[in-house]
């Protein structure tokens, strides 16, 4: 099938400073995507880029096979959710969600019909009549969203649209975002720097970093498997032992650790002895217990410190001379680690390496 | 410990404030009260008081006609200055314009300029494109005057506006002038409209410039003149005092309305 997006070697300057290096990237059709990255990488220019209001400096943009590089943005079937909504204040919420539909050249009825079918689908009919300013941070969220999708976009962008709202809005609204877009079947992309928000909606998951695709691919590919030390460090806790390769033992490599040997999966790499990689261990794969694991990776260690986090406690256990695992404890299992000697271990398949970039330097 | 002297400075500038309001208020206060005196001399003491002047000044043509042409006036003026300040500070704040430093002061200009520079100025400027001194020439003048306000009051207002409306309007399928007639037109309302009763009040109240400028028909500052000329009666009190109300009436309803809005 033909990607909905595409953007073709897009490359974006401004001045002597770039924003997207060389981007290729193709989405498709009713996929929920999100650029993931830090501020500055460039995720956030893309989406511009393809809402038509920033010029590609070399490059294509394709959107449904045509190219729209130099289309102004009225011209194209493509609409934002902006990040503070930019809903236009004089306007009530029907007046709001009809804009696009009636510059559309609709009729009435169907205008009506449409804006009161998209109301629906949020529970805002009764808020037909209340100005922006008259609502709450979620329903003008709700708001904006229908707005943009009520002349049916191709695609429709979502500039890191939660970032107004509180914690517990937004996890509401992560959820309601994902039920929307299986709901309308429209493909999605969306633009944060909330890892969280990318893990519990995305079909796919495009982490950026200085203008470039650091990886692409599903949330738990990405979480479990990740490509780059960037990469698991941006998404999700992690530990990362700096270590040095041993050998192959089947699909399994041994690897040094500050003296410590330890077993990961090869993460389909293929290392060689004396090279040095990355493992990385999330805080989850680890299990602490007062005695000595029967089997896997396992050492001894003592608690530096604890803090308390509600449905878990984040432990910090130093290993070793000073090389420190963070790991975390469910609340039946703390009581049995009342002293700070404890152990540490976990299944050698749930750590993994990945390359460490700086030693080809 | 709190004695006479370290109350001074507070005492002082109270009675100065009140000394202040008081020079204010009096010659309005006075005018007002001998327009309602059964004499025809402007002088105390007020013997008996009267409605007379009021129903004189009701029924005299001449004060009427003046009053619908200052109106007529204040209207072409308002519409010119309003179309011309707010295309003015759409450049001011446009991206990739240069020169909106000089824009914006060469805008501002005529307000400070002292009226009487800028009335001869004009009158030499229609006399040499051969222009008639008379309506046009005084719509002229006064819009040179007003639109500076028009600019800066509009310029506050486009500067408080989110960036993205109209990125939105232009996403949602407007082209730029659809996108500045339902967006940008509708949120610069409240600050147009105050600037618009200005301009209404700026033109009205303008001698100098219409002085210049004018021709035979005289505006409603220019009879006033012409009456205070042929000496002083109370009708001109009631006419004064009638102009003074309906302006300040006209003036707190602007205020009242665009305090609203932005409240809203």
């Amino acid at each position: 099938m033909e990607p909905v997006v595409q953007f073709d070697h897009v490359t974006k300057n401004y001045g002597s400073q770039v924003a997207v290096d060389d981007l290729n990237l193709s989405i498709e059709a009713g996929k929920f995507v999100t650029l993931l990255g830090p501020s500055g990488c460039g995720k956030s220019t893309s989406l511009r880029m393809l809402g038509g209001f920033e010029m590609p400096t070399s490059g294509r943009i394709l959107l449904s096979g045509k190219d729209v590089t130099r289309v102004p943005p009225n011209k194209r079937n493509v609409n934002i959710v902006f990040q503070d909504y930019a809903l236009f204040p004089h306007m009530n919420v029907a007046k709001n969600i009809a804009f696009g539909l009636e510059l559309k050249g609709l009729d009435n009825k169907s205008i009506h019909r449409r804006v009161s079918e998209l109301l629906e689908l949020v529970q805002l009919q009764d808020y037909a009549n209340r100005l922006p300013n008259e609502l709450s941070g979620g329903q003008r969220q709700r708001v904006a969203l229908m707005r943009a999708l009520a002349p049916d976009p191709d695609v429709l962008l979502l500039d890191e649209p939660l970032s107004a709202l509180d914690a517990k809005l937004r996890q509401q609204m992560q959820i309601e975002l994902k039920a929307i877009q299986e709901k309308t079947g429209k493909t999605f992309m969306f633009v944060t720097h909330d890892q969280e928000e990318a893990l519990t909606m995305s079909d796919t998951i495009v982490v950026m970093n200085n203008g470039r695709i650091e990886q692409m691919g599903d949330p738990s590919t990405l979480y479990g498997r990740p490509g780059s030390v960037f990469v698991a460090n941006f998404i999700g806790e992690t530990n990362l032992l700096r270590s040095t390769v041993l050998g192959a033992e089947g699909n399994l490599t041994a690897l040094d650790w500050n003296g410590i040997t330890i077993k990961a999966d090869q993460g389909g790499l293929s290392p060689k002895a004396g090279e040095h990689l990355y493992v990385v261990l999330r805080p989850e794969s680890i299990h602490c217990s007062a005695t000595e694991p029967t089997s896997g990776n396992r050492i001894k260690g003592k608690i530096r410190q604890r803090v308390f986090k509600g449905n878990h406690t984040s432990l910090a256990v130093e290993v070793g001379d000073g090389a420190v695992l963070n790991t975390l404890v469910h609340p039946g299992d703390v009581a049995q680690l009342a002293g700070d000697d404890i152990w540490v271990g976990w299944k050698p398949e749930t750590a993994t390496v990945i390359p460490d970039r700086h030693a080809h330097r | 410990m709190r004695s006479l002297f370290s109350d001074a400075p507070r005492v002082t500038l109270t009675a100065i404030y009140w000394a202040f309001i008081f020079y204010l208020l009096l010659p309005l206060t006075l005018m007002m009260a001998m327009s309602f005196k059964d004499a025809n001399f402007v002088a105390f003491p007020i013997g008996e008081w009267t409605l007379d002047w009021y129903a004189k000044v009701l029924q005299d043509k001449q004060f009427l006609e003046a009053c619908l042409y200052s109106i007529m006036i204040a209207a072409a003026t308002t519409l010119a200055a309003t179309v011309l300040g707010v295309w003015i500070a759409m450049l001011i704040v446009a991206e990739g314009i240069k020169g909106q430093v000089i824009i914006f002061a060469l805008a501002c200009l005529p307000a400070v300029v002292p009226g009487m520079i800028s009335a001869i100025s004009l009158r030499i400027f229609i006399s040499t494109i051969d222009m008639p001194t008379g309506t046009a020439a005084i719509i002229l003048g006064h819009t040179v005057h007003a639109v500076p306000f028009v600019v800066v009051m509009a310029l506050t207002r486009l500067r408080s506006m989110p960036g993205n409306l109209v990125d939105a309007a232009r996403d949602l399928g407007a082209d730029s002038f659809v996108a500045f007639l339902r967006v940008t037109l509708p949120y610069l309302g409240p600050a147009l409209f105050g600037g618009m009763i200005f301009c209404v009040l700026l033109s009205i109240d303008d001698f100098v410039r219409t002085f210049f400028l004018g021709g035979y028909r005289p505006t409603l500052p220019m009879l006033i003149f012409a009456k205070v000329q042929g000496g002083m009666s109370p009708e001109i009190n009631a006419m004064a005092t009638l102009v003074l109300v309906v302006t300040a009436a006209v003036g707190l309803y602007a205020e009242y309305l665009t305090r609203r809005a932005r409240t809203r």
